[in-house]
């Protein structure tokens, strides 16, 4: 696994999902990370917000990126003693979100969110692939 | 997997202009799946030429930033026309839509009521 190659010895594979990149499979993706947030030790609000943060990343990488060559995007999850991050990668080129702080505008809440619901978001830019990578800490 | 409803209710007689005023009742998750049913029932609801619209979202779990800019296309046009509303209400217990509604700046743009009568009296005190 490449994904896995790529992080420090201190953290542990905990799951990881291939999910065809099209709108009828967020519930699935919702559903997988609510799990992984339970198994980790989430509680109830920090549950909510990290599926809710994982749903986002999830959505712009159907709307916005590219599936990999058998229409899947990746999952992966990983936790640190006091952290769990979700990997969401797609294969498309990425795309700078405008930043709006105009209230009245219909799109780019999608990071804002994400950022207000986790303790981190990062997003590593390759050639042929974009991974946002969500971070929650255990209360 | 998830589950999305999304269904037409009648107002009370005597709420609003009568014949303007549709109420929708949306329950489960509101997902980029799921916010093209959502933008639609209210554009038919326009369409039919009512202006007065209560959103009840109270038995909705889950709303995302998709759904959310759906909801802020409606209430941002028919404020700039100037011939319409759209209320929203979310009951008191809602507490995980509610918070995302704050975060995510709706609040600060429509108010969202906590009951149905709420929002009808609203209506009834512009009219």
């Amino acid at each position: 696994m490449r994904l896995a190659a790529e992080h420090t010895h201190a953290r542990h594979h905990i799951g990881e999902l291939l999910l065809a990149a099209l709108p009828s499979e967020l519930g699935a993706a919702r559903a997988f990370a609510e799990r992984v947030g339970v198994a980790f030790g989430l509680d109830g609000d920090d549950c909510y917000d990290f599926t809710y943060a994982v749903n986002e990343a999830v959505t712009n990488a159907i709307r916005h990126g590219a599936p990999d060559r058998h229409g899947r995007i990746h999952l992966s999850f990983r936790a640190s003693a006091s952290r769990l991050t979700i990997a969401v990668r797609d294969y498309g080129t990425f795309v700078m979100p405008v930043a709006r702080s105009d209230a009245r505008s219909e799109h780019g809440r999608g990071f804002p969110l994400m950022a207000r619901l986790t303790d981190a978001v990062r997003v590593r830019v390759e050639p042929g692939r974009t991974t946002v990578y969500l971070s929650k800490a255990r209360a | 997997m998830s589950y999305f409803h999304i269904a037409d209710d009648t107002a009370p007689a005597g709420v609003g202009d009568g014949d303007e005023v549709a109420v929708l009742v949306a329950a489960g998750e509101v997902d980029f799946a799921a916010a093209p049913q959502l933008r639609e029932r209210i554009s038919d609801q326009l369409d039919a030429g009512r202006r007065q619209l209560v959103l009840d979202v109270s038995s909705v779990t889950f709303i995302d930033s998709t759904a959310i800019g759906v909801l802020v296309g409606v209430i941002t046009r028919l404020q700039d026309a100037g011939d319409g509303s759209l209320a929203i209400v979310c009951g008191e217990e809602n507490r995980p839509v509610m918070r995302i509604f704050d975060i995510s700046g709706l609040t600060g743009l429509v108010a969202v009521h906590r009951t149905r009568e709420e929002a009808f009296s609203a209506l009834v005190t512009a009219g």
